[in-house]
């Protein structure tokens, strides 16, 4: 699915990733974990094609098609979703057009047909009831007004009518009651199958009691220093990060 | 009386010029342009124009009083000719205006203003619809009119205002005042939306007597040089003015709005809502007053000035103040000057969206929160249309 070789980035002529070795393949879901300021954020959004960062070395690699160079649009409609750890307001812009601007943006990206704003209206709403959230969601602006909770709702709506091949969660527990929470790992239990992929950065192990994660990566200073399996989170949980240092 | 009236407007013009860059609401608006245009000759020969039963035609700024035969409510209708009032305070306007140097030089000018009077308690649903046609006469003419609108007690009236030049370049100079008088209802909007050079130049003035609702709406997309002046005199307690422009800007446009409201009752609320968006060169100009006099406790007042700025080339100039002396008010404003934010173009790029769609959502958007605020929804049509051509233009 996803390869990612001796990445390197920085922003503002600040190195933060310092040669990031990360393989996901189908059907897997990752998690990465580490202190403030170890990167974690930075990949996720590198790994989304954000701009405002340098790649200065390394790939990255959709199923074998390098997306290194490949602008923010054409990396997402190769399959790569980026579940925004602050997602943006934009008053203005509905959610219900802009859901429907993107879907078609993927379908036309696959040779598909735009789909019909009933049958958009009908998928979303079943989406909308899955996830607690009132049909009248969809007539509001994107993220106007919503609540920490609605907004993480609100990615996890775009990432199941989307269903990339690849879901990058960038703190999505973050500030999320333990309703919210279970809401939103419901939602990425029932997108993920064998044929995609879940990277799943969080500080904590609560989000992981109900996504079970394949492999666990430990990150710091901008490399992922140790894999393993869930017993690397409880151990985080119980002794930080400074056994890794030493 | 207009005789004199316009004697006096002349010797003001003459004595004054042409504003200068000194006077506050001219501070950012050049007037040299105004050299090249003289005025309007009434020498052409008068045009026919098929109207409909909704539309009140203009010709040059004069009214085409055969176009009222067809109109559905002339029953409801008083028109005078100006030469026919005699009554002073009727053809008042503010006396800011009074100071205004190119006001003055509108009203030596016009010929044939017109007097339309809404008869009391006319309610009309329709969206009535004043249609400005545009002749040549000559080349680089100054088209100046004067007209009052009378809407009387109890009645609510919807008019929607056009201009049609067909690529006829001219310099308009525009004089209005609206008389709501108790209990009415104004719903104004205008859609300047054709692709002519025009210099506009407007003076409006709204006299606002008790309880009336007064909604101001327009969408300027076109001309070379727009300005315009809105003077709102809240005199009579519980009347609402609510002012929302959308201003859309490229080459090298200049849209210009000075916006006065006085609060001189108690009770009143009033709201102005400007957004422009520039591109290219354009240039934009936002002077936004509210007074609130000693006695007008209770005001609930706001102005908001919004700009979005598509070229480092564009400019936006944004004045809004307030002058307050009551002390039992709720006044506010606030103006913001910026470009598309980089953060929100990501996050649509990051669905798929390309970044050239982005972008157009976004000034849709920005552009759509000033639209929706417009009372009338077949404004907000138009305004709609008349943005999407213009992002895609």
């Amino acid at each position: 699915m996803i390869k990612i070789k001796n990445l390197e980035a920085s922003i503002d002529d600040k190195t933060i990733l310092k040669g990031i070795d990360l393989e996901i393949p189908a059907g897997e879901v990752h998690v990465i974990m580490g202190r403030n300021g170890s990167g974690k954020s930075t990949l996720a959004n590198v790994i989304a094609g954000n701009e405002a960062y340098e790649v200065d070395g390394g790939s990255i690699a959709m199923n074998d098609t390098d997306i290194t160079e490949m602008s923010i649009e054409n990396r997402a409609l190769e399959g790569i979703f980026l579940c925004f750890q602050y997602p943006v307001a934009i008053p203005g812009v509905g959610m219900a057009y802009f859901l429907r601007s993107a879907l078609n943006a993927h379908r036309k990206h696959q040779g598909k047909d735009e789909m019909d704003a009933l049958e958009f209206l009908n998928n979303a709403k079943a989406i909308l009831s899955e996830l607690g959230l009132d049909d009248s969601f969809l007539k509001r602006s994107i993220n106007d007004g919503f609540s920490g909770g609605e907004k993480k709702k609100s990615e996890i709506l775009q990432l199941l009518t989307i269903n990339p091949k690849l879901a990058v969660l960038d703190e999505t527990d973050s500030g999320l009651d333990v309703d919210a929470l279970r809401t939103v790992a419901k939602g990425v239990n029932k997108f993920k199958n064998e044929n995609n992929s879940v990277l799943i950065i969080t500080h904590y192990q609560r989000l992981l009691n109900y996504i079970k994660p394949d492999v666990v990566h430990l990150m710091i200073d901008g490399k992922i220093v140790k894999s393993g399996d869930m017993s690397l989170v409880e151990k985080v949980e119980k002794d930080g990060y400074s056994w890794l240092e030493k | 009386m207009i005789d004199s009236i316009k004697k006096n407007s002349l010797e003001f013009f003459n004595a004054n010029g042409l504003p200068s860059k000194k006077l506050e609401n001219w501070k950012f608006t050049s007037s040299k342009n105004f050299k090249n245009f003289n005025k309007s000759s009434s020498k052409a020969e008068k045009q026919k124009i098929e109207s409909d039963e909704l539309s009140i035609v203009f010709i040059n700024g004069v009214l085409d009083i055969d176009s009222l035969e067809n109109f559905k409510f002339s029953d409801l209708l008083e028109v005078k000719n100006l030469n026919e009032i005699d009554n002073e305070e009727l053809l008042h306007c503010s006396a800011n205006f009074l100071n205004e140097s190119m006001f003055n030089l509108g009203v030596s000018e016009f010929e044939n203003g017109n007097y339309l009077s809404f008869k009391k308690n006319s309610v009309i649903e329709e969206v009535i619809s004043i249609k400005n046609y545009f002749f040549e006469n000559g080349e680089n003419e100054r088209v100046s009119s004067f007209n009052i609108f009378h809407i009387n007690k109890g009645s609510e009236i919807s008019i929607i205002e056009e201009d049609i030049k067909e690529n006829y370049s001219i310099f308009n100079l525009k004089l209005n005042k609206f008389i709501c008088e108790n209990s009415s209802i104004l719903k104004y909007g205008k859609s300047f939306n054709d692709d002519s050079q025009t210099h506009s130049l407007s003076y409006n003035y709204y006299q606002i007597e008790k309880d009336v609702v007064l909604s101001v709406d327009s969408m300027v997309k076109s001309s070379f040089f727009n300005k315009e002046f809105i003077e709102v005199d809240l005199n009579k307690v519980g009347s609402d003015a609510k002012i929302n422009i959308l201003n859309l800007g490229k080459q090298e446009q200049h849209l210009d709005n000075n916006i006065l409201i006085n609060h001189n009752a108690e009770h009143c609320t009033s709201f102005q809502h400007v957004r422009n968006i520039l591109d290219n060169k354009s240039k934009a100009v936002f002077n936004g007053k509210v007074i609130v006099s000693k006695g007008a406790q209770q005001t609930d007042s706001n102005q908001s000035n919004k700009n979005l700025l598509l070229s480092l080339e564009s400019n936006a100039f944004s004045n809004p103040q307030l002058e307050i002396y009551a002390d039992d008010v709720s006044c506010g404003h606030g103006s913001t000057t910026g470009a598309l934010d980089e953060n929100s173009i990501f996050y649509l790029r990051a669905r798929g969206i390309d970044y050239s769609s982005a972008q157009k959502i976004l000034i849709k958007a920005f552009a759509k929160e000033v639209i929706d605020d417009f009372s009338l929804s077949s404004l907000q049509d138009i305004s709609e249309i008349a943005l999407d051509s213009w992002i895609d233009g």
